[in-house]
């Protein structure tokens, strides 16, 4: 102990460096306290979730198929390139973004959105990064699977719309579903995540809720760099429902046939079964083709087409015959008799009224196209005189005419299983605005609403289900697509937590028709005079089937001022109908656009469409002429 | 070198000798842990075998000897860290660390050097004779240190550098150093390094990859969870984890395994027992260590010269700071540097150099009735 006599304090400087010692050992105690004890549970639960990862497995979505089972969607596997959003590696995104672009040869742009939609994401989900990946991407993503461990490869199911363009507007499409959806309290409610996969449009929208796919995942566990190291747990995805719709696919390749064969290739045709309001066919022209969105919104090429799409002046992402509103012209007569007749505005004994070659409001005359003397209700439907519904309407006054339109339903929606429906408009629409702007509803709106002019404009759908309902002596069916939903098995064991419950199959939900009432006499007259347009010499005469007697009408909508109506600006041409007259299977509306007379130019289409249909039910045309019995 | 002769055995520290082994064992277990696919673990225990016969040579020599040696340690010592820059060094991570010598192998000559600098200061420090240090004596015990210390910044190799601090500290400190001396260090150091960082931060001296990792400490969730504060956040979900007996079940999905925990056998290895023995387990462990600084301590107290005390007292500074070091970068909050926690990290440099010092103070105890 004798070297503690040379240093002041020796002793006391070496229990200072112990003391100093045990205080730090002391503190590190007490650090490991406060992380294992205090807040073990949080730092466990903290590693449990960065290193399980739930892998989706994407459900196939359901296929549809027309009324013979033909198909007319379905999904087929593809390899996606797909990015995780792996909490770690994504500090240097200026980098990857070049990586990534470079090596999967995607636009820089496009893939920076990308990664800001994976920013949205939780940690460790997943989102496509290319779709339909070649084997030179593929072979890419393993030869970098080291450097970037975040990119893998997986085979999903794409949607596939083999026929194209064909249907485009029923069927719709889908697509990614969009920030502004995402944002939406709908979809939120849902559990919508970034990524997923939805209806756009058409019956992919309308029935998306049966078509999707219940998503299975896989329970994984990772290392740091997102590699799986063990799988905990399988959930099996539960597929879509298959969807078998009202669709004939033949009918509907003579209608998109027939519009493409037009003067101005633009119009729509409809086909339903007035029985209980099957659409059989629905085309709509220009049309567009759903794949474009499906495979191209992640493509140069693809996003320019989609563009274009959405500038081009035809409107080709229309569907006309739901969201299209044309001026009926002389198809609106129909409806209107049947209006007159209900109200009491003429009777069948004494139905004739004045043509007068026109009428003249104030002093201007209002002209009919010939002078047909003083016609009754079913010559004046067969030569579509205008003078008599000009003094009809003003017979029935603008109240009766917004009484025809409620009647007919008219003021609302088809209910056509499609979204974005558009509801007519008519008197009844423009009555409020008329009178605060021109103070009364004044004769000449009134002339003009009744020949289906000036405040009318109607959907093709809206025209064909009340003109269909006359066919059908006052049954008015709700026009649909859906024919049934197949049934889907349950997934996994019931009171497995894993368990999906199985979905039962369904039909249309909406059978039972509203009913305009009428006496069997004032349908009678009606239809003859219908029955006459086609077969006894009236405005479509030229259409006439021996055997299979169309009851129609024409219709002229008039787009510019009479006698202008040349160019771009020449009338819609409409003809609407059913067949056969007295007992209809089938009703058909057909819609050109700016081609001129109705009976010249739709007439034809609609023609075909009947020939068509009677093609394959009798196997051949009717060889023996049936004159209407009545 | 004393025979083993039955007073050799009869004075030989057992109680530091077995509790160095336990601990070194017990970092075995968890480099085992660690990476349970490497044969680290096996490695290791090679290097405990050697090193452990390093100790008993080191232990049954007469210190005195060696120290009296100590110029030319301390010369071979400068020379190896020489070896290092040169074209023998190895370079891993930018940092020449590392020497590969024929037949001797590959080695990091710091962890080693710090022998010899202990040697050499306690040579000159042990002989002088005032009894406050002088200037001149700090000044000459500056340059001593100053050799090896420049070369390893050249490696550079700042995490080593740092701590051959305490030797110095050490010497100084029970040297006679005047108590004022040490407040005002104290003062300036306190007042000094926030200063230095905010004007190295002004005027860019301090790049940012360096100020995140001094920021990743004080809040590491916010500075970049998935860069510079990775390490420390992923240190730290380790350690809680193990709660208080630590995790039980599938080894395989622990934060080593899963390569979470960044070099979970070396630098993090004190993570690795914490995940997997807990509380419980780490507080044995700094327990442990207690009791050993506690022994060398007490043999420090009991040296037959002073030469003797101040080198079991500049080690026990230099392995108490080191581990202070290590745990609290473990624990998230001291920042991520190099520093090995001693008989613990896996690597046979370490564990050598480790056990050679831990054989100095054995052997100044057993003469410590000598004259």
């Amino acid at each position: 102990m004798k070297i503690y006599d040379h240093v002041q304090n020796l002793s006391a400087r070496v229990g200072a460096i112990q003391v100093i010692a045990f205080v730090l050992l002391t503190l590190l105690g007490a650090r490991l306290y406060y992380l294992q004890v205090v807040n073990g549970e949080y730092y466990s639960d903290r590693a449990e979730n960065q290193r399980i990862r739930m892998i989706p497995i994407p459900a196939p979505r359901g296929a549809i198929f027309d009324r013979k089972g033909r198909i007319l969607v379905d999904s087929r596997p593809i390899y996606n390139v797909v990015i995780s959003n792996d909490g770690l590696k994504h500090a240097a995104g200026a980098d990857k973004v070049v990586d990534y672009s470079q090596g999967l040869r995607l636009e820089p742009q496009f893939v920076t959105e990308r990664l800001s939609v994976l920013k949205k994401q939780n940690e460790f989900e997943s989102l496509v990064l290319k779709e339909n990946a070649t084997i030179e991407d593929i072979a890419w993503v393993e030869a970098h699977s080291l450097e970037l461990p975040e990119l893998r490869v997986e085979l999903q199911p794409q949607r596939h719309y083999p026929l194209g363009t064909t249907l485009a507007h029923v069927l719709g499409y889908v697509g990614e579903i969009s920030p502004k959806q995402l944002e939406s309290d709908t979809y939120k409610e849902k559990g919508f995540r970034p990524g997923d996969i939805i209806g756009k449009g058409g019956l992919e929208q309308y029935y998306d809720e049966f078509l999707r796919g219940r998503p299975g995942y896989k329970k994984v566990i990772v290392d740091s760099r997102g590699r799986v190291q063990s799988e905990l747990e399988t959930v099996s995805p539960q597929s879509g429902q298959d969807l078998v719709t009202t669709i004939d696919l033949d009918l509907q390749m003579t209608a998109e046939d027939q519009l493409a064969k037009s003067s101005t290739k633009r119009g729509v045709v409809i086909a339903m079964d007035p029985n209980n309001g099957e659409i059989l066919a629905m085309a709509s022209a220009p049309s567009f083709d759903p794949n474009i969105f499906v495979k191209g919104a992640s493509t140069p090429e693809g996003r320019k087409q989609i563009a274009e799409y959405w500038k081009d002046e035809t409107r080709p992402l229309l569907n006309r015959a739901i969201q299209g509103r044309y001026p009926p012209g002389s198809t609106w007569k129909i409806p209107e008799s049947v209006g007159a007749l209900q109200e009491g505005a003429i009777t069948v004994a004494h139905s004739n009224i004045l043509c007068g070659g026109g009428i003249t409001i104030g002093n201007k005359l209002t002209r009919c196209m010939n002078n047909h003397g003083s016609p009754p209700l079913d010559t004046a439907i067969t030569r579509s005189c205008d003078g008599y519904y000009y003094r009809l309407g003003l017979k029935m006054g603008i109240e009766g005419i917004i009484k025809m339109v409620e009647t007919f339903g008219f003021d609302k929606r088809s209910g056509v299983d499609l979204p974005n429906e558009k509801v007519p408009q008519t008197p009844k629409t423009w009555m409020k605005y008329v009178l605060k702007h021109e103070g009364k509803w004044s004769d000449i709106r009134t002339v003009y609403a009744s020949i289906g002019q000036d405040t009318v404009v109607v959907t093709p759908i809206s025209m064909l289900r009340a003109v269909s309902s006359v066919g059908m002596r006052g049954k008015e069916y709700i026009p649909h697509f859906l024919k049934e939903f197949k049934p889907i098995a349950a997934v996994g064991e019931e009171g497995d937590p894993n368990y999906i419950a199985a979905r039962a199959g369904f039909t249309f939900q909406h059978p039972e028709p509203t009913l305009i009432e009428l006496q069997p006499a004032q349908w009678d007259l009606v239809l003859k005079g219908m029955w006459g347009v086609v077969n006894a010499g009236g405005t479509a005469g030229s259409i006439r089937i021996p055997g299979f007697d169309i009851a129609g009408k024409t219709g002229t909508a008039q787009v510019a001022e009479v006698g202008k109506d040349v160019g771009a600006n020449k009338d819609h041409s409409w003809f609407v109908s059913f067949a056969p007259a007295y007992k209809p299977e089938m009703s058909v509306i057909a819609l050109i656009e700016n081609s001129g007379f109705g009976a010249a130019n739709a007439g034809p289409v609609a023609k075909a469409m009947y020939e068509s249909y009677l093609s394959r039910r009798d196997g051949q045309l009717p060889a023996t002429q049936e004159v209407a019995a009545r | 070198m004393v025979a083993l002769t039955e007073r050799g055995l009869r004075d030989f520290d057992w109680q530091t000798a077995v509790l160095a082994i336990l601990i070194s064992f017990f970092g075995v277990w968890q480099i085992h842990n660690a990476v349970p696919s490497e044969n680290y673990w096996s490695k290791q225990i090679f290097g405990i075998a050697v090193a452990f016969i390093a100790f008993l040579i080191v232990a049954f020599t007469d210190y005195r000897r060696l120290i009296d040696a100590a110029p030319l340690f301390y010369a071979f010592g400068l020379l190896l860290l020489f070896l290092v820059l040169t074209p023998l060094g190895v370079e891993i991570n930018g940092q020449k660390a590392w020497v590969r010598l024929p037949l001797v192998g590959q080695f990091q000559p710091s962890e080693f050097v710090k022998i010899p600098t202990v040697l050499m200061l306690a040579k000159y420090f042990g002989s002088r004779k005032s009894s406050v240090l002088t200037l001149r004596e700090a000044l000459v015990g500056g340059a001593i240190f100053a050799g090896p210390l420049a070369l390893i910044m050249l490696e550079p190799d700042a995490g080593q550098a740092i701590t051959y601090f305490p030797i110095l500290a050490a010497m100084f400190f029970l040297s006679g150093i005047k108590i004022r001396y040490v407040v005002i260090g104290t003062v300036l150091a306190a007042v000094m390094v926030p200063t230095a960082y905010i004007v190295g931060v002004k005027t860019g001296k301090i790049k940012r990859y360096q100020q995140e990792r001094i920021l990743a400490i004080i809040d590491p969730d916010r500075v970049d969870p998935r860069g510079y504060g990775y390490h420390t956040i992923q240190s730290v979900i380790t350690v809680g984890k193990g709660g208080i007996s630590g995790i039980k079940g599938d080894p395989e999905t622990s934060q080593s395994v899963l390569k979470f925990l960044p070099e979970p056998q070396t630098d993090f290895i004190f993570a690795v027992t914490a995940e997997n023995t807990g509380f419980i387990g780490c507080v044995s462990l700094l327990l442990a260590y207690a009791l050993l600084l506690s022994r060398m301590i007490a043999s420090a107290r009991q040296a037959s010269d002073r030469a003797g005390m101040l080198v079991i007292m500049s080690i026990v500074c230099g392995l108490a700071f080191q581990i202070f070091m290590n745990v609290g970068m473990a624990l998230g909050f001291l920042p991520v540097i190099g520093v090995p926690l001693p008989l613990m990290s896996a690597g046979l440099s370490a564990i050598l150099s480790t056990f050679i010092a831990i054989g100095f103070v054995v052997s100044v105890r057993m003469r410590r009735f000598v004259n």
